[in-house]
């Protein structure tokens, strides 16, 4: 549906957008997430042909944004992070030059306004003047431009920004249904909304993708496997019992009355439950709880970002380091140098990613074979 | 672009604005067919028009300041660049929008030669040019109002910015009398516009070459057409500025003369705004 490659852009000598690459496919709810500052407007409006990328390109269903503008346009919805309501028209009137402007055709128009209203639940204020409605409502009416003409694709830019918390599930509900007959690809910096609406997350921080997998795998990836314990014994009993096992890399143990807690760390792509249980059996020790924790998207998020950053800086010293040693050299092994920086860089990533694809399909296989 | 056409047209009259400047233009020209023909039983409509001219600092502002500029203070942009039209086709919208808002005044006051020729026999051909000449000049100047609206976010400072760009327009003929007339200044005049150029020609293409180039052929070219034929540069600067001159250019119309070159004048004018309007949004998006 969409494919953005190598996008890049620059304002002056800031980097806003640093190299993103991703695809998604029709049908696909992709939340965008990053914290304030991480590029995700910019992508958006890139991506929706409101500026042009520095480098890089999007084919949205097989047409260029900056070649065939008016063809690859005419399949986005997009919801900036303002609203672009004009407050002197009625919300009825306001839909009505968003049809003009999209083309859609008279006949349809009253058919399509009256569903799209009920879709956003506008309906009871759609004659009335949009710089009287509250935010909540005029968010919505974005909302609602957005859909006119049912765009194949919607983008939605921090859909639920300022508005309470009861607008915020009714505006999540709205993004789910619509989900089901449009790919949507949302931002957000708030992490449940993108886990509970999201089939598929995308992280961004600094301008750089840092992540890319579908929602609920996000946890495995990163966490690796972490396991809650209880045991009817003391703690030294426990303590003794999970350092004996070798697949356990670390845990914390806790005592209260009579029954000990742990939360452990395996080693990456091995299930410490089975572990676990065979020791408990072979002491005789009851086993009273023994569940996977998931780390909370924040923690995730935390991880990811600070992941990032220390590659970020690893690679920073090894730019050093080349430029150092190109330094001393001519022109040719300077050219060499970063050829051969670019290959390890590239290496590095690969590597990354396909421990986290294996994991991932290790996890599936296991999984199945347990079902 | 008939969209856009269409909301700018409603905004017009959802906002005041197009009552406040139906109703001002109308009133002062009112006020100015009084005085000049109606006080004085003069027949001579055009001369009216070509004096209530100065109506044009405050009105064309009236009509334009809001046009792009409010567009970018609400954002409401995003919605225009990111639905399948084309720029030429939001730009040329809003210009035949506040045009046709300006027809329509215009219109209106057809009125007043219809009253005039109550009172004898009035030269309705002639009378018909000036008004022709009349729109030409408004709507070349409705399209600086819009390109001036594109370069600021603030519907103020794109007022004053158009009122100041208009009041230059229409002064330059008594600017341009001020000038030095001599064959020197003319040269240095036209090492000038060389550095002008070369510097558009390099802000837009970033290619240096090309620059230097320009100013190195501009170099050999100003002195050695001095040396060959110096009449070219008499009176260069009056020349130059005169060009812009959009007040003696309505001379003809006023005169009774139809003139197609003032016509075509007019009409490139606008169309070199609107290109730079456009060209401005395009550029703002790469940048």
């Amino acid at each position: 549906m969409i494919e953005v490659k190598n996008l890049t852009k620059k304002f002056g000598k800031i980097t806003a957008v640093d190299n993103i690459s991703f695809t998604v496919n029709t049908g696909e709810i992709v939340g965008f997430l990053g914290p304030n500052g991480a590029g995700k407007s910019t992508s958006m409006n890139i991506m929706t042909g409101f500026i042009s990328a520095t480098e890089g390109t999007v084919v949205i269903d097989g047409h260029d944004i900056l070649e065939e503008p008016e063809k690859a346009k005419r399949q986005i919805g997009y919801l900036p992070e303002n609203p672009p309501v004009y407050g002197d028209m009625t919300v009825t009137e306001y839909l009505e030059f968003v049809c003009d402007l999209k083309g859609v055709k008279k006949s349809e128009r009253p058919n399509m306004i009256g569903d799209i209203l009920r879709t956003v639940r506008l309906s009871e204020v759609r004659g009335r003047i949009i710089k009287n409605l509250s935010k909540g409502y005029r968010q919505r009416v974005g909302l609602a431009q957005a859909i006119v003409g049912y765009p194949d694709l919607l983008i939605l830019d921090e859909p639920t920004v300022g508005l309470d918390p009861g607008q915020v599930l009714e505006m999540r509900e709205v993004i789910k249904n619509l989900g089901e007959k449009h790919t949507v690809i949302l931002s957000s910096h708030i992490l449940q909304e993108v886990n509970a609406v999201c089939d598929r997350i995308i992280i961004i921080n600094k301008g750089k993708l840092v992540a890319d997998s579908p929602a609920e795998r996000l946890s495995d990836n990163i966490v690796g496997n972490r396991v809650y314990v209880e045991v009817k014994a003391d703690k030294e009993k426990l303590e003794e019992l999970l350092s004996s096992a070798p697949d356990i890399e670390g845990f914390t143990a806790n005592e209260k009355d009579g029954i000990s807690s742990a939360e452990c760390e395996g080693v990456e792509g091995c299930d410490i439950r089975e572990t676990i249980f065979g020791l408990c059996c072979k002491e005789g020790l009851p086993l009273l709880v023994l569940k996977p924790v998931d780390m909370s998207l924040e923690e995730i998020f935390m991880n990811v970002i600070n992941g990032s950053i220390e590659e970020e800086e690893i690679a920073a010293e090894a730019a050093l380091q080349t430029e150092n040693a190109s330094n001393d050299e001519n022109v040719i092994t300077d050219d060499e140098a970063d050829v051969s920086e670019e290959i390890t860089d590239g290496e590095e990533a690969a590597e990354t990613t396909d421990n986290i694809e294996n994991t991932e399909e290790k996890e599936d296989g296991e999984n199945d074979s347990d079902l | 672009m008939t969209a856009i056409y269409k909301k700018e047209i409603k905004t017009y009259f959802n906002t005041l604005t197009g009552y406040i400047f139906l109703g001002f233009f109308v009133a002062i020209t009112g006020i100015y067919f009084m005085i000049n023909n109606m006080s004085t039983g003069d027949l001579n409509y055009a001369s009216t028009l070509a004096g209530s001219l100065m109506l044009f600092w405050i009105l064309i502002p009236v009509l334009t300041m809001r046009l792009f500029a409010e567009e970018a203070k609400q954002k409401t942009d995003q919605l225009l660049f990111t639905s399948p039209i084309s720029i030429w086709g939001i730009v040329l919208g809003k210009f035949f929008a506040a045009i046709t808002l300006f027809i329509f005044g215009v219109a209106i006051t057809g009125i007043f030669p219809f009253i005039l020729s109550r009172f004898g026999t009035i030269a309705v051909a002639e009378t018909l040019n000036a008004m022709l000449g009349y729109v030409l000049l408004g709507c070349s100047l409705v399209a600086v109002g819009i390109f001036i609206s594109v370069l600021t976010d603030n519907q103020i400072v794109a007022a004053v910015g158009t009122f100041a760009a208009l009041f230059v327009l229409f002064m330059i003929d008594t600017f341009t009398a001020q000038m030095p007339i001599t064959p020197v200044s003319s040269v240095i005049f036209a090492f000038i516009l060389l550095i002008i150029a070369a510097a558009i020609l390099y802000s837009s293409t970033k290619r240096l070459i090309a620059s230097i180039a320009l100013i190195v052929v501009g170099i050999i070219l100003i002195p050695a057409l001095y040396f060959l034929n110096p009449s070219v540069y008499d009176g260069l600067i009056s020349k130059f500025f005169g060009w812009f001159s959009m007040i003696s250019r309505f001379e003809n119309f006023y005169a009774g003369v139809f003139s197609l070159a003032d016509t075509v004048y007019y009409i490139s004018f606008a169309f070199v705004f609107i290109y730079l309007t456009v060209n401005v949004i395009e550029k703002r998006r790469w940048s």
